[in-house]
């Protein structure tokens, strides 16, 4: 009973996702910025409880698109912002954040090789910046129990247009998207289910730590918004085969969108295939602009050996999450606690299929 | 003396000549869905979607008294007391206002569990002052009003369409559509002789993860309206009853639930403040499997109150000559 409005504000413009239909039973939701969900919900809501006055400096680790979305909403709020990134952040959001009026504190590499890498090392400096400043306010996106709450209006959005989801498919990072949309349309429907996807030798679901190419997914601490409860399965992807399903996403059905959505892509097309009867939601995160000197130019795909094997028919069935085996695998995680799944000693509590909310 | 302390008025004291003013409004069965909801600022605010209940309703007359203030009515119904003194008051000014006077309520609603009784005396009343001074309120005024008597209303005079009405400011916050899906709900008292004082309850204290329930919850009753999606309208009325057990629990809630699911109800809509629950029907589904609904809700001890079929509604106009 609504028509078509404007916009009152560019964040507000970017927060929900485009639905795109992908097959009969999959649908993709593309968003241009989704950390924009949760960057304009905590800073709004730390406004109206009083934590942003006049003086107040936003502050936040992160050295991707959550500090560009925080940057995005400081310049509608009019708040100072202090992002400390690593060496690795790309050059041309660097010039968007300063442009933004951002201040970008970059930690060395030197810095950098600690346990728990640039992570641990960003948020010591963060910690020290704080400690200097009058007033600050950090959303902490991975422990602010708003950055998973956020994710309701998307939800909603969902539900008005789809009526029934089966399926959630969607990378995993701090753990704020996935858990806050499948937990809110599970008020609804609470036997949807959750495909989480990582990447290898991300910590989220129990691999050893180690370095990683592919961007926009996968951890090296574990952060606390992420409920493992949510996830009834987990699925690891090598760079290459989400570079190449990002690239055939763009290909066959003309989305130009980040590798982290080719990853999620790859496991929800599969997945949809699987399940004809069941309707798919796959989230895509972001755009592929940052991406088209990598994953879009085939020079840099073939120099990295990103394009030496075939995609995979499917992926690799595993027992241990702890034991990689192959470039794409599967687990069935079956709505258990990280502790139940990681500690053998303990009895695991429910089944693939059950498990309320 | 001021207008708001009632006096006792013999009926013939009443004006003579002065021509009364009638008005009707339906009860209704508790809600589709009640929690709190933004209100389009970010603010949040108390919200329901009520289930109309066409059959039964109250007729008020208003008797207007040119030479005494106050206003009196039946012994215990203080809000529709209530609600004539604030229409009374909005009047003053017009034309041959009365000063106070005296309300006659025929209602047919059962009283204390949840289906309205005290809103559509109150709508009813209001309506019936509106209508001595010969003047159409809109639904939003009546809405107004029935809140100031009442302090919390449900919808029943937005008889036009469906909305999410913040029931304690009198606001309309979205209109849904103009009707519901056509449904069958099968209505019963899950407490029989057991009464609810609305006013004596505390406002159920929801936690921020149940005000985003609620948000995907409007999302999905908006599509559910817009596609006379009845299936689907049944599962958010269902997951509403559930987030709101923690607050005003209903024994047997689950029981229910699952009974209906057995005979094929599409969803279980309650009285969020009150005793009653319906279990919802898609029209289509065979007649025989509501009759044996009906049996195995009285053999969970339940009583089965009405069977409502909302889509239905009479025209406010045919309505009003039918309770006549």
């Amino acid at each position: 009973m609504t028509i078509r409005g404007s916009f009152g504000e560019a964040t507000d413009a970017y927060q929900l996702p485009r639905l795109v239909r992908l097959a009969p039973n999959l649908y993709a939701a593309c968003f241009t910025l989704m950390k924009m969900v949760p960057a304009r919900f905590i800073l709004r809501r730390a406004a109206e409880q009083g934590l942003l006055e006049a003086g107040t400096v936003i502050v936040e680790t992160t050295s991707g698109t959550f500090g560009l979305a925080l940057a995005m909403q400081a310049v509608h709020l009019d708040r100072r912002l202090i992002l400390v990134s690593d060496p690795v952040i790309d050059e041309r959001l660097y010039r968007r954040l300063t442009d933004l009026g951002a201040v970008v504190e970059r930690v060395t590499a030197a810095q950098g090789r600690v346990a728990g890498g640039y992570q641990a090392a960003r948020l010591a400096r963060l910690e020290a910046i704080m400690a200097d400043l009058d007033a600050a306010f950090c959303p902490w996106q991975y422990s602010n129990p708003d950055n998973p709450r956020a994710y309701s209006a998307v939800a909603e959005y969902f539900l008005e247009c789809l009526g029934q989801i089966d399926c959630i498919v969607g990378p995993v990072g701090s753990g704020g998207s996935m858990c806050g949309t499948v937990t809110h349309v599970r008020a609804l429907l609470p036997e949807c289910r959750a495909i989480g996807v990582d990447s290898h030798s991300s910590v989220l679901f129990g691999q050893p730590d180690g370095p990683r190419e592919l961007r926009g997914m996968g951890m090296s601490l574990m952060p606390d918004n992420l409920d493992h409860r949510v996830f009834d399965q987990v699925h690891w992807t090598a760079p290459a085969p989400a570079y190449r399903a990002t690239r055939q996403l763009h290909q066959r059905h003309a989305l130009f969108m980040g590798p982290s959505s080719g990853a999620a892509y790859l496991a929800a097309r599969w997945w949809a295939g699987a399940n004809p009867d069941a309707l798919t939601v796959v989230m895509m995160p972001d755009e592929g602009y940052r991406y088209q000197d990598t994953v879009y130019d085939d020079d840099w795909l073939a120099e990295r050996g990103h394009l030496n094997e075939a995609l995979p028919a499917g992926p690799v069935m595993i027992d241990d999450p702890g034991q990689p085996a192959g470039s794409w695998m599967v687990f069935d995680w079956a709505r258990r606690s990280y502790d139940e799944v990681m500690s053998p000693s303990r009895p695991s509590a429910v089944t693939a299929d059950g498990g309320s909310r | 003396m001021r207008v708001g302390e009632p006096r006792a008025a013999e009926p013939e004291q009443l004006t003579a000549g002065l021509r009364a003013g009638i008005g009707y409004a339906t009860a209704h069965h508790g809600e589709l869905l009640q929690g709190v909801f933004d209100d389009g600022t970010g603010r949040l605010r108390r919200a329901l979607v009520t289930m109309p209940l066409p059959g039964r309703g109250s007729r008020v007359v208003f008797y207007p008294s040119q030479s005494h203030w106050g206003v009196v009515g039946p012994p215990g119904l203080t809000k529709s007391r209530r609600a004539a003194i604030y229409a009374l008051r909005e009047f003053a000014g017009h034309p041959s206002p009365a000063k106070g006077g005296r309300v006659e309520i025929t209602s047919n609603v059962p009283r204390g569990i949840g289906m309205g009784s005290s809103t559509s005396d109150v709508t009813a009343t209001i309506k019936a002052v509106a209508d001595y001074h010969g003047v159409s309120l809109s639904v939003e005024e009546i809405g107004r009003l029935a809140v100031l008597a009442e302090i919390a209303s449900d919808s029943v005079m937005i008889d036009d369409r469906v909305v999410l009405f913040a029931h304690r400011d009198g606001l309309v916050l979205e209109t849904f559509g103009h009707r519901l899906p056509p449904m069958v709900v099968v209505g019963c008292d899950t407490a029989p002789g057991q009464v609810v004082e609305t006013l004596g309850l505390p406002p159920a204290d929801y936690s921020d993860r149940e005000a985003g329930e609620f948000q995907v919850l409007r999302g999905a009753l908006r599509r559910a309206i817009a596609l006379e999606d009845v299936a689907l309208l049944g599962k958010v009325a269902t997951a509403s009853a559930r987030i709101n057990q923690r607050y005003l629990p209903k024994p047997g809630l689950e029981a229910l639930i699952e009974l209906g699911l057995r005979h094929g109800a599409v969803g279980l809509q309650i009285a969020h403040s009150g005793t009653v629950a319906g279990l919802i029907f898609d029209p289509r589904q065979p007649r025989a499997t509501l009759d044996g609904c009906v049996l195995r809700i009285e053999q969970l001890g339940f009583e089965v109150t009405d069977v409502i079929e909302p889509a239905h509604v009479l025209p406010p106009r045919a309505a009003h000559r039918a309770a006549s």
